[in-house]
């Protein structure tokens, strides 16, 4: 009797355990879908800012740094650790308002890659106005009309030149009584796609996951703190290279680097991942990738061993916001979702990775050498 | 005063027994774009037509899903048809690795799909893929480097987030399934939109608005066939299947016309502005529509007060293959920007005048 009661408490616990996880995991993917649908820029990160601090537990006061930059303070007696990722995604912006109401672009940054502006051709489009968004599409020529001199022109040879963005306007009046501005941003429609074996895709998703991650991370209980002061931080224009001599850190790194001085930096980011079994892989877990000297990283390992979360262990260049954490005395790890197609508009995630990274996060964050 | 009332009455009494009702092309319009008819698997858009001609009619449905109804009796004998299929591809084989390769052809193109969501139509339900980006599609590339090999269909590596084939299975995908783009509609203002399969959704939502205003006790005097047609983009194949039934004097295909008001085209030609109202397509690649016939047509519309336009442009008709057998072919259009792709434009006023125009027809056409 007492066994079956043992046996119905213990199942009664892990049907408890496991409801408790699925929850976690629904809040998690609601976060993202919010934060996906958010448009966000390099420059014009404010929205998505806003959306990151509403999702912050009451009670924790939220820094900022004039760029659009999020950071909370998790207290903590020892100096401080920086847990740090990225506000902004790749994107375009009006660049001019022709006299028949068509909506020319440039771009805010540049681009990750060759092709990046010829996903625009043919696309629907959200121009994010002051007065809220404003859909339109890009142009593209009928193919009925299409001669191969013309294809040639148009679309294998697609630049910016070419985008013209049709937002129904006839004229430019008409496209300024829309709420239209120079420098307004650009972006792809964020579309979600649910796919098999629980990976979703969509345009700007890996960055935009990641930050949700980080964010229901800092939302988990929080246990006596303990160890080091922790500095969570989710830092504007980290597209936009700082200038200067040398290497171009990323700018919102280098002024977070700049502003909190760590002694050791964790950064969160996307990498690309392949098919193949040598690189990072999408459903693998996290990839772990340490900068000089490798305490923190090793202690990241162990944690993602205790807690029983995958991790892909790699070397090698890691994020690029690492780059002003480079300095010998300093500590610095990248913690990376791997993505499938980065920079295209179907950045594709595993959501089991994103759990674990999200895990490993809070278990840092809580438990972790980062209390 | 009372004999004002009388007239005004009269008018209105006349303006509904002509056009039954307000047009609900636009809502069909918006609802049947999402229903998929990938050509040669137009069971589903059939249906859509189908469930929706009024009561009464005795409708038609052969073996390849053409959907069709007559009214009336004696000469002339005339057919208005608009082809209900979509752009899209078909599975051709699954990879060991899970990925689905398509057949060629898909008449979009193919750049415009890359890095893009599809759906897979399976016999169990949708199933959502990505078009991989190319290979290396991020590598860095110097002047010296031979030119990317063109993106075809082809080239297609959907992703369907498994990684075997027998995962795929799992999923329903099979050989033959047709697939189609992710779609949405953007709206870009009242009664302005863009989203795929407006060729030829608009038309057959335009026929299906006027059949459902059409009072068939008021055609007297001729026949009058509608039919939704099948397989029109890949070789007029429907419209043959009834060529071989149908024996129409006059044909009037409802299709778009391929418009050139867009920022990437030349205005030489087919420089019809959206939202300037319906099109009489006088040449297309095609059919010649003679000139006696396009001007009855304007005729009609000037004493109808339907905003019309005339233009000729590209692209073929289904009413094209009813030549052969006598009829003369009066293709019917909406201007349509951006023809072929995921983002085709149509304005609310044109389809509406397009479906007044093809009442106006019915009634008045000698």
């Amino acid at each position: 009797m007492t066994h079956r009661i043992r046996r119905t408490l213990g199942l009664l616990a892990a049907v408890a355990a496991l409801s408790a996880a699925a929850a976690i995991a629904a809040d998690l993917k609601s976060l993202v879908k919010d934060l996906h649908a958010v448009p966000s820029t390099t420059g014009n990160e404010e929205m998505l800012a806003a959306k990151v601090r509403a999702s912050l537990p009451k009670g924790l006061t939220v820094e900022e740094d004039g760029l659009g930059t999020v950071a909370v303070r998790l207290a903590g007696a020892g100096g401080p650790t920086l847990v740090l990722t990225g506000l902004d995604g790749y994107g375009h912006l009006v660049s001019g308002i022709a006299p028949d109401g068509h909506l020319t672009v440039d771009r805010p940054v540049a681009p990750p890659h060759a092709r990046f502006d010829a996903y625009l051709l043919g696309q629907p489009v959200v121009v994010s106005t002051a007065r809220g968004p404003v859909p339109g599409v890009v142009a593209q020529p009928a193919l009925h009309l299409l001669t191969q001199e013309r294809r040639r022109l148009l679309v294998e040879g697609y630049s910016l030149e070419n985008a013209f963005i049709d937002i129904g306007a006839r004229s430019e009046r008409e496209a300024r009584a829309k709420g239209v501005e120079l420098l307004d941003p650009v972006t792809t429609v964020a579309l979600l796609t649910e796919l098999a074996g629980e990976k979703w895709s969509g345009p700007s998703l890996g960055s935009k996951a990641v930050a949700a991650a980080l964010a229901d991370a800092v939302s988990a209980p929080h246990r006596a703190a303990a160890g080091v002061e922790v500095i969570v931080a989710w830092a504007a224009q980290t597209k936009f290279a700082a200038r200067g001599r040398g290497a171009r850190p990323p700018l919102g790194a280098a002024r977070a680097q700049a502003r909190w001085r760590p002694r050791r930096a964790v950064l969160v980011d996307v990498i690309a991942a392949g098919e193949g079994e040598d690189g990072p892989a999408v459903g693998r877990g996290p990839v772990l990738i340490p900068v000089g000297t490798p305490p923190l990283a090793r202690a990241l390992a162990d944690l993602a061993a205790a807690e029983g979360l995958p991790l892909q262990p790699r070397t090698g260049p890691g994020s690029s916001l690492a780059l002003p954490f480079s300095d010998p005395a300093s500590e610095a790890v990248t913690l990376a979702l791997p993505v499938r197609y980065l920079d295209t508009p179907s950045e594709t995630i595993s959501l089991r990775d994103l759990q674990a990274l999200r895990d490993l996060l809070a278990a840092f964050l809580t438990k972790g050498e980062g209390r | 005063m009372i004999r004002r009332a009388k007239a005004v009455l009269f008018l209105l009494a006349l303006t509904a027994a002509f056009a039954g009702g307000q047009s609900r092309a636009w809502d069909i319009l918006r609802e049947f774009v999402f229903v998929p008819g990938v050509s040669g698997h137009e069971g589903p858009a059939a249906d859509f037509v189908q469930k929706r001609l009024p009561p009464g009619l005795k409708v038609e449905r052969d073996a390849l899903h053409n959907v069709w109804f007559t009214v009336g009796s004696g000469k002339p004998h005339l057919l208005f048809v608009a082809h209900t299929d979509e752009l899209g591809w078909i599975v051709a084989r699954i990879t060991p690795e899970g990925r689905v390769r398509v057949k060629q052809g898909g008449g979009l193109l193919p750049q415009t799909i890359e890095a893009r969501p599809v759906t897979v139509h399976t016999a169990r339900g949708p199933v959502a893929g990505i078009v991989a980006p190319r290979p290396g599609y991020a590598e860095r590339r110097t002047a010296g480097d031979p030119p990317d090999p063109p993106f075809t269909a082809e080239s297609f590596d959907i992703d369907l987030g498994v990684a075997s084939e027998t995962e795929a299975r799992a999923l329903g995908v099979a050989e033959g399934d047709p697939v189609s783009p992710r779609r949405t509609i953007t709206d870009l203002g009242p009664g302005l939109m863009a989203t795929r399969a407006v060729d030829d959704r608009a038309g057959c939502a335009a026929l299906l608005d006027a059949a459902l205003r059409l009072k068939p006790g008021a055609v007297k005097g001729r026949t009058v066939t509608f039919a939704w047609d099948v397989q029109e983009e890949i070789g007029l194949i429907g419209a043959s299947e009834l060529a071989k039934t149908l024996r129409p004097d006059y044909v009037f295909a409802v299709d778009t016309f391929v418009s050139t008001d867009s920022p990437l085209e030349s205005k030489r030609l087919a420089h019809l502005p959206i939202g300037n109202g319906a099109v009489v397509r006088a040449i297309d690649s095609s059919n010649v529509t003679p000139k006696a016939e396009i001007r009855k047509v304007l005729a009609i519309a000037k004493k109808r007060g339907i905003p019309i336009q005339v233009g000729s442009s590209r692209g073929g008709n289904d009413g094209s293959v009813f030549l052969a057998g006598g009829a003369v072919d009066i293709p019917l259009s909406w201007p349509g920007a951006f023809a072929h792709s995921l983002i085709e434009k149509i304005d609310r006023r044109d389809l509406e005048a397009l479906t007044d125009l093809i009442l106006a027809i019915v009634s008045d056409w000698e």
